[in-house]
């Protein structure tokens, strides 16, 4: 018995020592002394896998460097024409396919073009490293999503022109003057609401039939899942407003009758006051429009507002672009 | 069926029981003989006074325009002890305070607050209960209130106002915590096998509710000690063994409180006499155990963590010689976490009572050992749910004691002496090393060396009076390889040398030293929560020298009663930046009394 016991203490004391000194030194604490004090080196340039690429066939940009110590670094991509900026940011000490990648999106608007695009890495710790390159594009993304319009080709009688008052300028409708979010063309609303002075100064109709349907496609009928996605322009005047309304057949007639089609319009408006293209997205949910509703939508209407209670006497011109109008499921339109 | 068979086995239990008696200590009941033991009412207690002058100049003070040159403070303090023993089963005792501070006059700057209360007795003879305050500990992983960094032998003439800090804050010298709440213990006998067995439980509150984000907190837990009849008794061989538990959890049953930790080390310790005669007594000993850390938040696990620790070695006792030799294998997991071990006596971010905030910049003045030595402010006996910031001039090696996580590797100690012997020395050796890295997957490796001496000259030259060299050595070494920034080298080194010597009858000359050099390199992390490591700032670079020396007499009225008048001086020099140095000084009166 007394054995026994003497053994099983023993036996008992072994397993313990070796159930107890196995830990977990995969990774070590904190965060990497070197990172975190080491000077900065660069191993290896910067190296871009292709001069030109084709999103539009699937194809992607791969750029590869390696640093003597993980770094925030910025790899800017800017369109020598467009002006299109597309930033990848990371925290690495190696740049390859899993942090420095480019699939033609963008990250400030307008989209690039088929144009010559500089890249040029940064690490702000570093300083200057001149670290560039160039690709160019042959074919750029294609986006996901129903396009609704981009304004690319002329819309004929697909657009209603809304000039009631008499308040847009002829410089209002379709323009080519190298300013656009996507592709070549947009269209500007340019007006002073100084005729009827009722904010309201003028209007378009975009008929769904600009899409080749009678109703808008969308890629799902639930209003919740269902975003739409659109770029205004604005150059910072404080007093313009955009309101974009969605029509909804509610006569089952298959065509824009106003007065008797419902409209729904998103809270808020748009109040302009900021510079340059800015994308808007939001559920038709938020709308206020159901499944059926949205099945159905016969026209989108786009207004430009003069905020009159902001505005100097005489009131001054209020204007904006939009382009690339599309609906998305299950999340807004990823640049 | 097993109904029928648990009854006699309960009663059999109750038979064999054997109580512990009121073992429990902090009574104030007097054990002289001529105390009056049919007194149901008895009052006791503590008075002191203390009366500081402390004075700062040095380098830094010449450009200095907004620090106070000198400073004077104190403090007359008396903690009376109400004891009742109302039955033979039951005493409560209450230590109620009251306190004036130097230079309140009329009642200005007086407090009357209870320091203490608790109850205590038996229950049918057997149980032993207690409620209210009281002092607990399990094991150095388990429960365990570690030794304060900056000393190892105190020299005698620094010890009265360590005195204050340690009866202020509670401290024991088997490293106990205060608590408040109930424990209970009990024993039994065995008839074969197993001599006996303790158990003790113990719950305590050691945060309360806001009722709103901060959730009641509890320690609670227990342990079982088991010891065993010779198992062979030709060589001697017996064991001791025991399991505990130790338990730290938030109550999210209070108020809208919807996220709190729960923490539990559980250890099994054992001491087996593998073989004792007259002359030796070889022991092997140890405790294992394993950690886990839970942090819920809307009733789900979103952070748990666990890890496991081992000590184990084996310890010679050579009786002729006075002298026990060990030699220990240490290793605590990087991610074990124990709230009640690990938690600090400094608290290194407290605010200092004097001198705080330094020169023109109004900078926080680093902890010194002169501040070690005397400011109870710096001290603390809560439970942190963080693990608490450290000095690694004062302790790399083991910061939080045994309980120190990410450390493998081994000890070694020898302890010489007794109560007869002309010196006694304790020395220990630590040869450890990280498991995982900090920042780096280089690791560190540490070798610390300690020695406390005692030579009783007394003894040496066969005195009356008491006459005693005191000596205490620190020698602490951290390195770490890898590239430039991985790079740690930073040594420390204390020194203590004390004399006590009785020049008349209970009358003292105290005198005493310590001196504290630390240089080189290392990155004390920042810790996020409980033990994560969020960043490592500023490399931490010292070529610091700190001296203190302290000279005084010291009357003894009677035992436990004393008056000592004290000089010492502090001095602090940074050669990577001189400009900052300063010395401080203090002369003091200290009388305490207790009755």
């Amino acid at each position: 018995m007394k054995n026994s016991i003497v053994t099983f203490l023993f036996l008992s004391l072994v397993v313990t020592v070796f159930s107890t000194c196995d830990h977990d030194t995969d990774q070590f604490d904190g965060p990497n002394l070197v990172d975190r004090f080491g000077e900065f080196q660069l191993m290896e340039p910067l190296v871009i896998n292709r001069t030109t690429v084709d999103f539009s066939a699937g194809e992607d940009v791969r750029m590869t460097a390696r640093f003597n110590k993980s770094v925030n670094f910025t790899i800017q991509l800017t369109g020598t024409e467009s002006g299109a900026v597309k930033l990848i940011n990371g925290f690495d000490n190696n740049l390859d396919e899993t942090n420095a990648i480019w699939t033609g999106g963008t990250t400030e608007l307008p989209f690039f073009r088929e144009e010559l695009v500089e890249v040029e890495l940064l690490v702000p710790e570093a300083g200057p490293l001149n670290q560039t390159g160039t690709v160019e594009i042959v074919g750029t993304k294609t986006y996901e999503g129903s396009l609704f319009t981009d304004f690319e080709t002329p819309p004929g009688t697909n657009i209603f022109f809304g000039n009631f008052e008499f308040e847009l300028t002829n410089n209002t409708g379709r323009r080519n003057n190298g300013l656009a979010a996507q592709g070549d063309w947009y269209y500007l609303f340019e007006g002073t609401d100084n005729v009827v002075p009722n904010f309201f100064t003028g209007l378009i109709d975009i008929k769904s039939t600009i899409t080749g349907n009678t109703y808008a496609p969308v890629p799902t009928t639930a209003p919740e899942d269902l975003y739409f996605n659109f770029f205004l322009y604005a150059d910072g005047g404080p007093h313009g407003i955009a309101v974009v309304q969605f029509v909804y057949d509610s006569n089952n007639t298959g065509a824009f009758e106003d007065g008797q089609d419902a409209t729904f319009q998103f809270a808020g408006d748009y109040p302009l006051n900021w510079v340059g293209w800015r994308q808007f997205s939001h559920t038709m949910a938020d709308v206020g429009m159901t499944e059926e509703q949205v099945s159905k939508i016969v026209a989108i209407r786009v207004l430009l507002i003069s905020d009159m209670n902001s505005q100097p006497s005489p009131p001054v011109p209020v204007d904006f672009g939009i382009d690339y109008l599309t609906f998305t499921a299950g999340r807004p339109l990823e640049l | 069926m097993k109904k029928n068979l648990l009854y006699p086995l309960f009663c059999l239990l109750l038979l064999c029981c054997w109580t512990t008696g009121q073992a429990q200590d902090g009574s104030s009941l007097p054990s002289r003989e001529d105390a009056d033991a049919n007194a149901k009412v008895q009052f006791n207690g503590l008075g002191r006074t203390i009366l500081n002058n402390t004075s700062i100049d040095g380098a830094l003070l010449d450009t200095d325009t907004t620090t106070a040159r000198r400073l004077s403070d104190g403090e007359f303090l008396l903690d009376v002890a109400i004891n009742a023993q109302p039955n033979d089963n039951t005493e409560v005792q209450g230590i109620l305070r009251i306190r004036n501070e130097f230079g309140g006059f009329f009642g200005a700057g007086v407090t009357v607050e209870v320091r203490e209360l608790w109850a205590r007795g038996l229950i049918a003879n057997t149980v032993s209960y207690r409620v209210g305050d009281f002092d607990h500990v399990m094991t150095p992983y388990t429960l365990f209130l570690a030794d304060e960094e900056g000393t190892v032998n105190e020299p005698e003439v620094f010890r009265p106002q360590k005195e204050v800090i340690e009866y202020e804050q509670f401290y024991t010298d088997n490293n106990s915590r205060r608590l408040q709440g109930a424990k209970l213990d009990f024993g039994l006998a065995f008839p074969v096998i197993l001599r006996d067995m303790k158990a003790e439980g113990f719950v305590a509150r050691i945060r309360p509710t806001d009722f709103f984000t901060t959730p009641n907190r509890f320690v609670g837990g227990g342990n079982l000690d088991f010891s065993t009849r010779s198992l062979r008794d030709s060589v001697g061989l017996q064991a001791d063994f025991g399991i505990n538990l130790s338990s730290v959890w938030d109550d999210l049953q209070t108020g809208a409180v919807t996220s709190g930790i729960t923490n539990q080390v559980i250890s099994v310790d054992f001491a087996v006499h593998v073989f004792e005669n007259e002359q030796i007594n070889v022991q092997v000993l140890g405790e294992a155990g394993s950690s886990k850390l839970d942090l819920r938040e809307e009733e789900k696990t979103t952070f748990t963590e666990d890890d496991t620790f081992l000590e184990a070695g084996v310890a010679v006792d050579l009786k002729a010689s006075k002298l026990r030799l060990s030699a220990t294998y240490l290793d605590v997991g990087p991610d074990f976490f124990s709230i009640a071990a690990q938690s600090k006596r400094v608290a290194f971010n407290n605010n200092k009572t004097f001198y705080n905030r330094i020169g023109n910049q109004r900078r926080l003045r680093m902890p010194t050992l002169f501040d070690l030595g005397r400011d109870r402010a710096l001290y603390n006996f809560q439970l942190s749910e963080d693990l608490m910031a450290y000095d690694p001039r004062y302790a790399n090696v083991m910061p939080y004691g045994k309980a120190t996580a990410n450390r493998n590797g081994l000890q070694f100690g020898a302890v010489y002496g007794d109560e007869t012997s002309m010196f006694d020395a304790e020395l220990g050796v630590a040869l450890l090393s990280e498991i995982r890295g900090q920042g780096t997957f280089e690791l560190k490796d540490f070798r610390q060396i300690r020695l406390a001496a005692n030579v009783h000259l007394d003894r040496i030259l066969n005195w009356e009076k008491t006459t005693k060299i005191t000596l205490g050595f620190q020698q602490e070494q951290t390195d770490r390889g890898g590239v430039e920034v991985e790079v740690v080298d930073l040594s420390s080194t204390l020194i203590e040398v004390g004399l006590e010597a009785e020049l008349f009858n209970r009358f003292d000359l105290l005198l005493g030293a310590k001196m504290l050099s630390a240089e080189g390199r290392d990155y004390v992390p920042v810790i996020e929560a409980f033990n994560n490591i969020e960043d490592f700032p500023a490399p931490f670079v010292a070529d610091d020298q700190e001296t203190m020396i302290g000279a005084g007499l010291r009357y003894r009225f009677k035992d436990d009663v004393y008056l000592t008048l004290q000089y010492q001086q502090f001095s602090l020099e940074r050669a990577l930046d001189p400009t900052n140095d300063y010395d401080l000084r203090q002369v003091f009166a200290q009388y305490i009394m207790k009755f």
